[in-house]
């Protein structure tokens, strides 16, 4: 018998019904509430020396279900035994699947004593060493040894001597630690001057930042920026701090604009680089990466993903001739168990909990609700209040509004804590600053429940992200802007039906994406996967998903291998405008940026992606390009600086600025203090509509829109926008109510204010000033700070926008500007400014999350001296 | 008898006459536009007409521009030399 057919007879068959015991054990130790069954009720009784045997048998598999069964022996040991040498049988094992963190939670626990090494046999004690070191990295610019994982490990040692390299690991396999640890090593220890981090979204921009800050410590030579601004790119260029970039791909693009050229960008790193394949964006992020490719051949490329089937996909666009190397890992760091919980028969508040085992269910015992669940809501709220009552428990809801409920319903079952912890306090103060007295995060914090969703603001999202991690909210109900990324675990996750986007079941890959949040590496053993009502099929149509990763497929490909589709909307895109050509929504994107491509380089069959198509297909995108490329004379450099935005429809916008009989002044955007300027957007944001992409629809609520662009640039605060909203509401009689309304404006100003708006006014204001420069008129054009800058942070005063240069959120920002009264300040002046009145800022009224951000952020000293306390 | 009205140097034979003049000068512009010197000329000159003339004027005229107004509309507007504002209806400059 080989070795892996030894392995294979032990998960399969030799230890089948101890690891299912094992299991069953190992998962009620988890759930609250739960009565087991009879047979495990009683003291267990395994054959330790048997199952550690083959447990390190297993270890020596690649294949993830001989290592996850290793890993249920070792954790049982360390968790379900009595005596002392089981459990150091245990650590030991751990080591041998290079899991050093779990070895370290153990002794943290008390679970395994001290100085495991001096009670090992001398063979044993000198081949656990011989793996320390093995499995250790050295950290070039500071000397230190860190320990590391296999996947860690194959990064780090591969990372150096190839250009790009594409890495995916499964969620809680430590990859954004160590991605982190090796850029800022990279910065430390080489040439590279700048590097630029990618993520998919500005929850993950902030919390990447934000770790970095935390990683390169005060006083250090490396600057961290998230904006896009010229000064710190050129201060880097020229031999000043080094710079690391955190961006998503929109300011990414930005930033290009600002400087000109993305040339200078050293390293590039791609967080959830499976994002490639989204809808719309995924074609920008592919063509930001293209984007700096270009400016700088030699840049080094990682790309991060999260259990994916093919990272390898993402190097087919390497250089030619450049090395280049792929690092896949599907081992499991932390146990995962995926329990069904099913209501029983005409006992509603009792619920049978099994545990998925090879497609199988396993029974483990009766959940016992506090009361009964009538309707789906309570059923997801009451079974997490249940079996997550000791905390750290996730549950999924498919809409912010529901998050909301859910939260509620949670918080009712919770008992309500003798005094409320300060940091709970703040939270809730922040919120009802910070957007409204009746914000129903306030009350519900304060019983140590939350709801998290992206439109949130980041300092409140941020602060329930880390009084989650620390266990002071015990219950987090959130939204798919997890799945989305945002690096947030947790010991058990609790969903029902759950829906990426608007009704969409979940695709399984992303089920497992979600799922893998449970089990915090390095502070639990196990995480926990609750599926409710397992057999509904409305809820889950296609059952709970088997185990899947990502295919990555990037969405310009996806979208030429539709056939002549998109060739026949770029016909009829040539003959009318987007507002009334079918598929917009699904060619647009990925349209525009082939139009670029051959406006660049006068054909795409040249392009990277011209080898993954049939010749055939290309030839006949060609002809299609060629079409529209007659129409269009603006040159490729202002469509490169518009990804998603159609050459055609900047050449339509600007044809119509030439046909504009008015006086052209009133083209450009009043200054927004001016009475102009309101209805001013509306005008321009109706002229987009008309001739660029119907962006801000419908056209009956441009005022709308205008409304909220205009009072965003203002810099107005978030809780006074709303404030607003619900003044105008009662002023004109008409019906709302408060958390819808308060919803609606965060909406409005994510999507519209910092997505939309910049996007599309950047582009008009482009075309508009080719055409003032044609037309003699370079006295209009203004060398002011970027619109698409102002309208993703919200700033148009120079004040503001230094106060978050010096790393403030805008919620922050904006509480602090409502306090200067100049508008020019530089940062120095508003460092100067704080300085000055540091003893008065706690009497200013301002929430006290905020003045400790300022304080971190613009008092570095008394920042340090706060976090030693 | 013939009504007529004049905006300076502008005669119009009926007030209907007057109406249309200004009601087109008005449609020319985009709702946030400013108003061109040329048209802002004639209509100093019919705001002088409306009855409320002195408190819509205030501390004085710098520019006009055109905004939405109520329901959907769009009216000229007063800026003024303090950075007041002020909107105003041309009918009334003409029927009073």
């Amino acid at each position: 018998m080989s070795l892996a057919e030894l392995q294979n007879w032990l998960v399969d068959e030799g230890l089948g019904e101890e690891l299912e015991r094992l299991m069953r054990r190992l998962a009620i130790a988890e759930i609250d509430n739960l009565t087991p069954s009879a047979e495990d009720a009683e003291e267990p009784k395994f054959d330790w020396s048997r199952l550690l045997f083959a447990g390190s048998i297993l270890a020596r598999s690649q294949l993830r279900a001989h290592q996850e069964a290793a890993l249920r022996i070792a954790t049982a040991a360390l968790t379900l035994a009595e005596t002392t040498t089981v459990r150091d049988a245990g650590a030991v094992l751990l080591g041998k699947l290079s899991n050093f963190r779990a070895v370290a939670l153990a002794e943290d626990r008390g679970l395994l004593a001290a100085d495991l090494d001096s009670r090992l046999g001398m063979s044993l004690r000198i081949e656990a060493q011989r793996r320390q070191m093995n499995r250790a990295i050295l950290i070039e610019s500071s000397g230190r040894w860190l320990p590391v994982n296999d996947f860690q490990e194959r990064f780090w040692s591969n990372a150096g001597d190839h250009q790009w390299l594409s890495a995916s690991a499964p969620t809680a396999s430590g990859k954004t630690f160590l991605v982190l640890q090796w850029l800022i090593d990279q910065m430390r220890s080489t040439d590279a001057t700048i590097a630029v981090y990618l993520a998919p979204t500005r929850a993950l921009v902030s919390e990447i930042e934000g770790a970095l800050g935390v990683l390169l410590g005060p006083d250090s030579k490396v600057e961290v920026s998230s904006l896009p601004l010229r000064e710190k790119f050129d201060a880097a260029r020229t031999g000043g701090s080094k710079l690391i970039l955190v961006f998503t791909q929109e300011r990414l693009h930005l930033m290009a604009n600002v400087i000109g050229v993305a040339a200078g960008v050293d390293l590039l790193i791609v967080d959830e680089a499976h994002k490639i394949g989204d809808h719309q964006r995924g074609v920008i992020l592919q063509d930001a990466i293209e984007r700096v490719s270009r400016d700088n051949p030699s840049v080094k490329l990682a790309f991060v993903s999260p259990a994916t089937q093919n990272p390898e996909e993402l190097l087919t666009d390497a250089p030619e001739g450049k090395p280049v190397i792929a690092i896949d890992s599907d081992a499991p760091t932390v146990l995962q168990n995926v329990i069904l919980a099913e209501q029983r028969p005409r006992t509603p508040k009792l619920w049978n909990l099994s545990a998925l085992r090879d497609g199988a269910s396993v029974p483990l015992g009766v959940l016992q609700l506090d009361t009964s669940p009538s309707g789906l809501r309570k059923r997801l709220a009451f079974v997490a209040a249940a079996a997550g009552a000791r905390g750290g428990t996730l549950v999924y809801a498919n809409r912010p509004s529901e998050a909301e409920t859910v939260a509620g319903l949670i918080s009712q079952l919770t008992p309500k804590p003798v005094a409320t912890d300060p940091a709970l306090s703040e939270l809730a103060d922040l919120a009802r600053k910070g957007v409204h007295p009746k914000y129903a995060l306030a009350p519900l914090v304060e019983r140590g429940v939350a709801f998290h969703y992206g439109n949130m603001p980041s300092l409140i999202r941020s602060e329930v992200e880390r009084l989650f991690r620390s266990g002071k909210i015990r219950f987090l109900v959130c939204t798919s802007t997890l799945i989305e990324g945002v690096n947030l675990s947790c010991r058990t996750i609790v969903m029902r039906g759950p829906r990426k986007g608007k009704g969409n079941p979940m695709e399984p890959h992303d089920f497992w994406n979600l799922a893998g949040r449970a089990g915090r590496w390095g502070d639990e053993f196990q995480g926990n996967i609750i599926c409710v009502d397992p057999k509904d099929r409305t809820a889950w149509p296609r059952g709970v998903p088997g185990r899947a990763r990502y295919p990555i497929k990037r969405e310009s490909d996806a979208v030429i291998e539709r056939g002549d589709s998109l060739a026949e909307y770029l016909d009829r895109r040539a003959e009318i405008d987007a507002a009334d050509v079918d598929g917009a929504n699904d060619f647009e994107a990925v349209g525009s940026y082939l139009l670029t491509a051959y406006l660049r380089q006068g054909s795409i069959s040249q392009t990277q992606l011209a080898k993954r198509h049939d010749p055939a297909t290309i030839a006949r995108l060609d002809a299609s390009l060629a079409t529209l490329a007659d129409k269009i004379e603006i040159g490729p450099d202002i469509a490169v600086r518009h990804p998603g935005v159609s050459a055609l429809g900047l050449q339509r916008l600007l044809e119509a600025f030439r046909a504009y009989e008015g006086d052209v002044e009133n083209l450009l955007p009043a200054t927004v203090d001016s009475d102009d300027s309101y209805d001013r957007f509306i005008t321009i944001m109706g002229r987009i509509n008309l001739h660029l992409y119907p962006a801000f629809t419908p056209d009956a609520l441009i005022p709308l829109h205008a409304l909220i662009v205009v009072r965003w640039l203002k810099g107005m605060s978030l809780a006074a926008m709303i404030r607003k909203n619900i003044e105008y509401h009662q002023k004109n009689a008409r019906p709302f109510n408060i958390p819808t309304l308060i919803r609606q404006t965060m909406e409005l100003v994510e999507v519209t204010a910092r997505f939309k708006a910049p996007k599309y006014l950047s582009a008009y204001l482009d075309v508009l000033h080719l055409h003032l420069r044609a037309i003699g008129r370079i006295d209009l054009i203004e060398d002011d700070i970027d619109i698409g800058t102002q309208l993703e942070f919200g700033v148009s005063s120079r004040t503001l926008l230094s106060l978050m240069e010096l790393g403030l959120s805008r919620m922050s920002a904006v509480a602090l500007y409502e306090k200067i009264a100049r508008d020019d300040l530089s940062k120095d002046d508003c460092r100067q400014w704080v300085v000055e009145r540091e003893a008065q800022l706690v009497g200013m009224d301002i929430p006290a999350i905020i003045i400790r951000e300022i304080r971190a952020k613009l008092l570095p000293d008394a920042g340090a001296q706060l976090a030693t306390f | 008898m013939t009504k007529t009205i004049s905006f300076g140097p502008l005669d119009f034979a009926r007030k209907l006459d007057a109406e249309a003049f200004l009601k087109a000068m008005l449609n020319k512009y985009d709702v946030g536009d400013r108003v061109s010197a040329q048209d802002a000329e004639i209509l100093r000159d019919a705001l002088a007409l409306h009855p409320d003339a002195a408190a819509k004027i205030g501390c004085g005229v710098d520019s006009f521009s055109v905004r939405s107004a109520d329901y959907g509309t769009k009216c000229f507007w007063i800026n003024r030399p303090d950075g007041s504002t002020e909107k105003f209806s041309f009918r009334a400059c003409i029927y009073g």
